[in-house]
């Protein structure tokens, strides 16, 4: 019992000896940088308040990337398909200003949804019927939702007086009230937690999602016990996008309320590391997801406050992630899965390098 | 000499090697002998460096192997051929072959001249190669091991271990093989042969050592003894012959029928060529032949993991449970997930699957209790239903899919190479296993390169060769003739 509790704090002290070291070399005070970094994360209400609203898209895109992961597909358009998803609540959000609240706000997150769903089906029919390389498609297709968003936010969906390149703000009515307010706690955290435990049980209470996971370690003997692979393989792809696609509509529908270039800044990308670190376990998915969004709210103190260039803070934040990674030993695993849970399949994650099946 | 002092490995709760002493001298076959999970493989294994022993060590002439490196024991001159081939599946042959010894270039690499090498070694065995430039994954189990064999001949060690490397030999690669061994022995080797076939001991070996539970129980040599006091030894208690006769050849109505059952492959070369065959319930069909003559293609066929470009297969009255159980032949790739646990792998046959499930929903504690029930049942050697599938020993492995075919309450059981590295005692579970589901009223299809276990159980005979199956006469019981059959001769 007593070693649960030290291991953690062992390697949060080894952790921060290593990068102490890093931050010595570069004339900055650890102590400091450390205490900006702990302030500027959970140093206050707001502090924490807004870490959550950071990790909120790491919550969809990590479960997206998680639950494409586990059927061995590897699903690294999240950003793309959040985009798109964020695209078509942004398109239909100023339209919905008739409609009372709740069906205003049920329809913006169905067309976040539906927009995610046919970006990752689209990458999901091609591997399916076509035996196109999953990973090629959905990078692909990441530029194209990418580029989508800086057009329509030049075009089609510029707001009227055509000053700024943004869309129209959504209807009040289509907003995410903010419980407790001034703070931003919303509905979409609380909808992220739930969809945390619902993609647990659909992956390890499930028929289906015992499928996805057979498929997963060995599509070979998948096959060989009438798996339908095609199939599953599209369908889990619409759903990652769809997962991917809602956090875009959240993110409009709570925070930004409107359409602008570079919304994401790399959320379905920092979705893998926050996958991986979850080894794969949606339920560990919200605590890695927090890290990050702490990092990275933390770490906007840290430059305020101790002047550090906002290279050394992904330096460092780098550097956590790989230190939680990089030791496997069992008090490091023990440490891991004390914060992030066991990873209910036997084996870890696979290797990069038999990721992606050229 | 090869020595192996006082050697212990634990896996976990299990004592798989208990202060194992073992030597071979050079110009010596050893055969290593006993039955599954005694831990022949462990003692290969820790001699070979791929696995560090907890206790103990082994030196080869005089000198102590670094444990746990399998590159040092490699440069003193030992090379294994494991078990389960451990072959890059995506790379073609030659690249394969390209980790061996075969590469003598420093640096470049080139792949032409390592084929040119492996071919003319291969001629001396009496090898037949794979076309040039074929990937591993679509070549037969033998194949697989003879490319094993290949690359540990390529170091040209002084130490040559062999982990069951004839049970999927053909009759015809046989007496080369075993005479290839000879030969190693001639210049010197030492060559230590791993077994479950003790006649093959017998007939090969100069001494015999005889593994029990992770100890050595005997030590001995062919001429001091006999395949029924080795079997003897093995077990620890006297085992009457596996299966005593044939079911009988025609019993019950027809269950399975297979009609003009055609697959091209993706170049249009004609793998199965107009399969048509019934069985009947109660009876057992051994489909004998080579490998490599269209039965895996078959068997993903019948397992719908492959669509056929033509033709039809019909089971009829598929009334309770799933119409078909498949138990492909390659148990570590196609049957078993050996990263998930025991009772997952078991409901991954899809009636099982069905019978946990309810509105989608897994009943997971429903899954482990009838994985324990079916531990029991079929006496698997394992702590429990949350156990991985890897960890458990080829035999058990082998008696979970076995379990698992039979629990899904089929028509018709298909299985390829099922016995393929079963000990005696494991074989003939099997076979009684097969047997009561045939007089259940199930028609069982042994797919099997392996003539002496068909001709003991089944009650008819199909001889599959270059993707064509023929019936053979129903007396017809004679090896011989047999073997030339399924070499393809035509009558």
């Amino acid at each position: 019992m007593l070693s649960s509790i030290a291991k953690p704090f062992a390697a949060l002290a080894l952790a921060a000896a290593l990068i102490s070291i890093v931050l010595a070399a570069l004339g900055a005070s650890p102590v400091g940088v450390f205490a900006a970094l702990g302030e500027g994360a959970f140093g206050s209400w707001y502090a924490c308040v807004d870490t959550i609203v950071k990790s909120t898209p790491l919550v969809f895109t990590g479960l997206a990337v998680s639950l494409a992961f586990s059927g061995a597909l590897w699903n690294i358009g999240a950003d793309g398909q959040l985009t798109v998803g964020a695209i078509a609540a942004g398109a239909i959000g100023p339209h919905l200003g008739n409609f009372p609240h709740a069906i205003a706000v049920a329809i913006i997150l169905a067309a976040g949804v539906l927009g995610g769903a046919v970006w990752g089906g689209v990458a999901g029919w091609l591997r399916a019927r076509r035996d196109v390389n999953e990973v090629i498609s959905t990078i692909m297709l990441n530029f194209v939702a990418v580029q989508a968003l800086s057009w329509v936010v030049h075009g089609p969906l510029m707001e009227p007086s055509h000053a700024y390149p943004t869309s129209s703000p959504i209807a009040r009515a289509a907003q995410l009230e903010f419980y407790f307010a001034p703070s931003r706690i919303n509905l979409g955290m609380i909808l992220a937690v739930v969809l945390a435990a619902a993609c647990y049980l659909l992956l390890f209470r499930t028929g289906a999602g015992f499928e996805l996971r057979a498929m997963g370690r060995n599509r070979r003997a998948a096959t060989f016990f009438a798996v339908r692979i095609p199939a599953l393989t599209f369908w889990v792809m619409a759903l990652s996008g769809a997962l991917a696609g809602l956090g875009g509509a959240v993110q409009i529908s709570a925070i930004s309320h409107r359409l602008y270039e570079k919304l994401s800044p790399g959320w379905g990308f920092e979705a893998i590391a926050v996958a991986l670190v979850a080894r794969l376990n949606p339920l560990g998915i919200i605590p890695a997801a927090i890290l990050f969004g702490a990092l990275d709210n933390g770490s906007q103190a840290m430059q305020r406050t101790q002047g550090i260039s906002p290279e050394l803070v992904q330096v460092i934040q780098g550097l956590v992630i790989l230190i939680i990674l990089a030791f496997d030993t069992p008090a490091w695993r023990g440490l891991r899965e004390n914060i992030f849970g066991a990873p209910h399949d036997a084996a870890a994650v696979p290797p990069v390098a038999e990721m992606p099946d050229a | 000499m090869l020595r192996a002092n006082a050697i212990t490995k634990r896996f976990g709760r299990t004592l798989a090697l208990d202060a194992v002493d073992f030597e071979a001298l050079p110009g010596e076959i050893h055969a290593l002998v006993g039955e599954n999970g005694a831990g022949k493989t462990t003692l290969m294994n820790v001699m070979a460096g791929s696995l560090a022993a907890d206790h103990g060590e082994a030196i080869l002439d005089g000198r102590p192997l670094q444990p746990g490196s399998p590159r040092a024991a490699l440069a003193a001159g030992i090379a294994a051929v494991h078990q389960s081939p451990m072959l890059f599946e995506r790379m073609t042959w030659e690249e394969n072959l390209a980790l061996g010894g075969f590469d003598t270039g420093a640096g470049a690499l080139d792949l032409d001249a390592i084929a040119t090498r492996a071919r003319s070694l291969a001629a001396k065995l009496g090898f037949e190669m794979p076309p040039a430039g074929a990937t591993v994954e679509n070549r037969s189990v033998a194949e697989r091991v003879r490319l094993e064999v290949l690359r540990a001949l390529s170091f040209n060690p002084r130490v040559l271990i062999l982990d069951e490397p004839t049970s999927v030999l053909a009759p015809s690669e046989l007496t080369a093989f075993l005479d290839l061994l000879r030969s190693l022995r001639g210049e010197g080797r030492i060559v230590v042969l791993i077994t479950h076939k003790l006649a093959e001991a017998i007939a090969v070996a100069d001494r015999i050592t005889v593994l029990r539970r992770g100890r050595v129980v005997a030590r001995t040599t062919p001429a001091r003894t006999s395949e029924e006091k080795l079997a003897g030894l093995m077990i620890g208690e006297i085992v009457t012959q596996p299966v005593a006769s044939a079911t009988p050849s025609h019993s019950g109505d027809p269950v399975l029928q297979i009609e003009n059952l055609t697959l091209d492959d993706h170049t249009g070369r004609r793998i199965l060529d107009r399969l048509s065959f019934r069985a009947a319930a109660g009876e057992i069909v051994g489909i004998a032949g080579v490998d490599g003559n269209g039965q895996t293609e078959l068997v993903e066929v019948l397992a719908g993991a492959r669509r056929p470009s033509s033709g039809k297969i019909t089971v009829l009255d598929g009334s309770s449970g799933g119409a078909m159980a498949v138990i492909p032949q390659n148990r570590d790739l196609d049957g078993l997930i050996l990263d998930m646990r025991l009772w997952e792998n078991l409901i991954l046959a899809r009636p099982l699957r069905e019978q946990v499930t309810s509105h989608g929903w897994l009943n997971t504690s429903h899954a482990i209790d009838l994985c324990r029930e079916l531990i029991d049942r079929f006496r698997i050697r394992a702590p429990g239903p949350e156990t991985i599938a890897g960890a458990l020993s080829g035999g058990n492995r082998q008696r979970l899919e076995v379990a698992r075919a039979i629990a899904s309450r089929p028509r018709v059981i298909v299985a390829h190479n099922i016995c393929r590295g079963l000990d005696l005692a494991a074989t003939a579970e099997v076979h009684r296993t097969i047997l009561d589901f045939a007089t259940g009223g199930g028609a069982a299809i042994l797919i099997s390169s392996d003539l002496d276990e068909l001709l003991a159980i089944c009650g008819r005979l199909l001889i599959i060769s270059r993707g064509k199956i023929r019936e053979t006469n129903p007396g017809e019981r004679d090896p011989e003739r047999l073997g030339l059959l399924m070499a393809g001769a035509r009558d």
